[in-house]
């Protein structure tokens, strides 16, 4: 069975964004293909083009040389184009077997004849009858692959699907995707990472700007060649940090960390034990579900827990809110920009007097000093070079490095002592992760501590001086950065032990 | 003693029929809340329901076309709700209180000229069954079809909901929209059946209300009955078998409380009359403790507006 894809000169234009610019590029089956670009490039338009999600402005899809209208996922479906988004599309209060019978037109009991020959071909290990919130990020993606493998696909495409997963599961999913296509499927392969389209995929087509730049045979490229080809200059990239540590003092203590959650959504946590000396960067990795945001927000005091102690500076903060750590001089930056930084809705500045409540500049008698407070504000968007000097602007606007920088900047204007850190980089591209990187650098060697909670290896590795990982709910020992290469985090990141 | 037990019966056949108006309510509104959507529009759907079935009865003199009509009203003003918030994407609770505050107003309005006429009355079947066995002669017989109706609605939906596709379909709406949208599945037409179905429920439960009930038309005569629905899905944690213990436990108690109330017991009657409203509550929270079962039931998307990409 030969399977022929063609895309001609695709273009899809949203307000203000081109997102894919007559797009052409052609497949065909026994070959895995890479999409490789960066965040914004247009990948994702174009396979959600390609799933029927999105519609084009123009071009058209040839499948074996027929054209085809993709105006819903179901003329995907029809027409055997199976899809992997990276945000798995699970319904997660429903069991396995419901979520893969929903769009099946089988009777239940074929249809689990079918799943479970599936499951034994390819060595996939899930129960069926839980619900899929149970599952871990790798079962769900294999949920999501079983889904396409019912319904016997021609064309397979996988959206970014490592994004979640541990090394091994990455191995794995590279067995398989690899088993496929010898079973005749044509794998298309969305990717930012430059190692995996070396080590999986025959051929690599590169987006840069909503634009396809180059299509070239992965075996004439190195990842040097290619980098330089998805961000269209030469990189500048910082070289890993050197560990310098002045201080011997100890800022922050915590002991006895544990934290039971009733919501089956959370992860719990096992006594948690950690320090963290003046000046130093501690890196604490892991896939992500594995307790990050729970410790991030017993840190930052949104859950406070009974029988926990934090020093902070000799001094035991467990029991204070949000507000009263920063008066300690502790600061936050969390995960989700828009949902718990910054309030997209609301100017600029009142976004930086949000978590100024108590300065006492900002507020006099209960009224707010507009002035003062946007005086500040014009300080921090100078200070941290955001790309706008409009003060005025809803947060919204502002792009994801740029709001980035405004949530960094507003916690680091006011000198704290600790910056807790939550994927600071999530989704942001080159420029801004380089600008990231070097204001936390920079904070370290100004004598202030930082902790950078990430699922960004290369970033940990580059930051850190202590590095940690954290697995369902349990930290492995701390171990000194330049011990550490990114095998043995991945091998604790999935649960293995080192030594 | 037989008089006793007899009079037991008579009594449980009464609570039965006072809570008939939340089983259809809730269980209607249980469905639309399910795929997702927020419709705090059930008394306003229940009281159209109420004054269209009185004043078809009146008209046509036949009952069947009241029921009937009285359904279709609560469906044309729950697709008002659906045209809404479906398709003009405004916020469900502002849209559901609109529904209400128009519904109760419009119910007035029409019901002017239908105060103080007499109802018809209701055939009810089995009597002759209630009459000659005693005790659960009263219970079991001499009720009205749509009481049976109700009573075998919340084991229906629980049967549709777990093992029917549509039943799926409609949970996984509920889920994520934007999941089963990507897997082709229509959400806002599965939402638009979802709405209509529960305001047809809404337009019933007034329907027996103003037909059988209490056979007459009375301004504002649903008397919060819909709101009381509505918590009972919440309650209830849309489980649809709850959802009737939760209107039995309400029923039962208002019936009961009554009782105390003309005994003359010497409890102040504003206690009596709140006691229904607590007791429901208590259960329904003790018998939903399990967490993890409220979030598998809980409908994530719950009033959420669903946007389709384009």
């Amino acid at each position: 069975m030969n399977t022929k894809l063609k895309v001609s000169e695709i273009s899809k234009i949203y307000p203000g964004c081109t997102a894919n610019d007559k797009v052409s590029l052609e497949f065909g089956s026994g070959k895995i293909y890479a999409l490789l670009g960066e965040n914004g490039a247009g990948k994702s338009t174009l396979v959600k083009i390609l799933s029927g999600v999105v519609k084009p402005d123009e071009g058209e899809v040839f499948l074996n040389d027929e054209s085809i209208k993709l105006n819903s996922p179901l003329d995907a479906k029809k027409n055997n184009i199976g899809m992997v988004f990276q945000h798995f599309n699970l319904f997660e209060t429903l069991s396995v077997f419901e979520n893969l019978s929903i769009d099946s037109e089988k009777k239940d009991e074929d249809l689990r004849v079918l799943v479970n020959d599936i499951l034994k071909k390819y060595n996939f290990k899930i129960d069926l009858d839980i619900p899929v919130l149970n599952l871990s990020a790798g079962q769900k993606q294999k949920v999501e692959i079983i889904r396409c493998l019912i319904r016997n696909p021609k064309v397979l495409i996988m959206d970014e699907p490592t994004s979640v997963l541990t090394e091994q599961e990455t191995d794995d999913l590279f067995t398989s995707l690899k088993q496929f296509s010898k079973d005749g499927i044509l794998i298309i392969y969305i990717t930012h990472k430059l190692k995996e389209v070396l080590s999986l995929c025959d051929e690599v087509a590169v987006m840069r700007k909503g634009k396809v730049v180059s299509v070239s045979n992965t075996i004439d490229e190195k990842i040097e060649s290619l980098a330089n080809k998805m961000v269209g200059e030469n990189l500048n990239t910082i070289k890993k940090k050197i560990n310098n540590l002045k201080s011997s003092e100890e800022i922050l203590k915590i002991s006895n960390l544990n934290f039971k959650s009733d919501d089956p959504y959370e992860t719990n946590l096992n006594n948690l034990n950690l320090s963290l000396k003046k000046g130093e960067c501690l890196g604490i990795a892991g896939i992500s579900g594995n307790g990050q945001n729970e410790l991030f927000q017993i840190l930052s005091g949104e859950i406070i827990t009974e029988g926990t102690s934090i020093m902070f500076r000799n001094k035991e903060i467990s029991k204070l809110n949000p507000r009263e750590r920063r008066e300690y001089l502790m600061a936050f930056s969390p995960e989700d920009r828009i949902s718990q930084a910054a309030v997209p809705e609301l100017k600029i500045y009142e976004n930086v007097a949000l978590n100024n409540f108590k300065s006492s500049n900002f507020f006099e008698k209960g009224l707010v000093n507009e002035k003062k407070i946007k005086e500040h504000s014009k300080k921090i968007l100078s200070n941290f070079s955001v790309n706008t000097d409009n003060v005025e602007l809803k947060s919204q606007f502002l792009s994801g490095g740029n709001l980035q920088k405004l949530i960094i900047g507003r916690e680091l204007i006011t000198s704290p002592e600790l910056l807790v850190c939550f994927n600071p980089t999530w989704g942001l591209d080159v420029g801004a992760i380089n600008y990231i990187h070097e204001t936390l650098i920079q904070i370290n060697e100004q004598g202030k501590s930082s902790i950078l909670i990430s699922t960004d290896n290369d970033e940990l590795l580059k930051l850190s001086d202590r590095i940690c990982v954290i697995y369902k709910g349990e930290l492995s020992k701390i171990m000194n950065a330049d011990t550490v290469t990114a095998e043995k985090l991945g091998i604790l990141m999935g649960g293995g032990s080192i030594d | 003693m037989s008089f006793d037990l007899n009079f037991i019966g008579i009594l449980i056949g009464a609570i039965m029929a006072s809570s008939v108006p939340l089983i259809l309510a809730a269980s209607g509104e249980l469905i639309t809340e399910r795929s997702g959507v927020l419709n705090l529009g059930v008394e306003g759907m229940m009281i159209i329901g109420a004054i269209s079935g009185f004043a078809l009865m009146v008209v046509t003199d036949n009952l069947f076309f009241a029921v009937i009509g009285s359904m279709l009203s609560g469906l044309i003003l729950s697709l008002i709700f659906g045209l809404l918030t479906q398709s003009l994407l405004t916020n469900h609770v502002a849209t559901g209180l609109a529904l209400t505050i128009f519904g109760i107003g419009m119910s007035a309005m029409i019901g002017k000229n239908f105060v103080g006429i007499p109802g018809k009355e209701f055939p009810l079947l089995f009597l002759n069954f209630k009459e000659s066995i005693p005790f659960l002669g009263p219970i079991f017989f001499g009720h009205s079809i749509i009481l049976y109706f109700a009573f075998g609605l919340p084991f229906l939906t629980n049967y549709f909901l777990k093992k029917t596709k549509t039943g799926l379909i409609i949970r996984a709406v509920g889920d994520s929209p934007t999941s089963a949208s990507n897997q082709g599945i229509n959400v806002t037409l599965v939402r638009y059946s979802c709405i209509l179905y529960g305001g047809a429920m809404c337009g019933l439960a007034g329907a027996y209300l103003s037909l059988i009930y209490t056979p007459q038309w009375i301004e504002n005569m649903t008397g919060g009955r819909g709101w009381i629905a509505l918590a009972l899905v919440v309650f209830a944690t849309w489980s649809p078998i709850k959802v009737l213990i939760g209107a039995l436990i309400f029923g039962g108690i208002t019936i009961l409380q009554l009782h105390m109330q003309a005994v003359g017991l010497r409890i102040p009657v504003q206690l009596l009359s709140a006691l229904p409203y607590i007791m429901t509550i208590i259960v329904l929270v003790v018998i939903s403790r399990d967490s993890r079962k409220i979030k598998l039931n809980t409908p994530t998307s719950l009033g959420q507006i669903f946007y389709k990409e384009k």
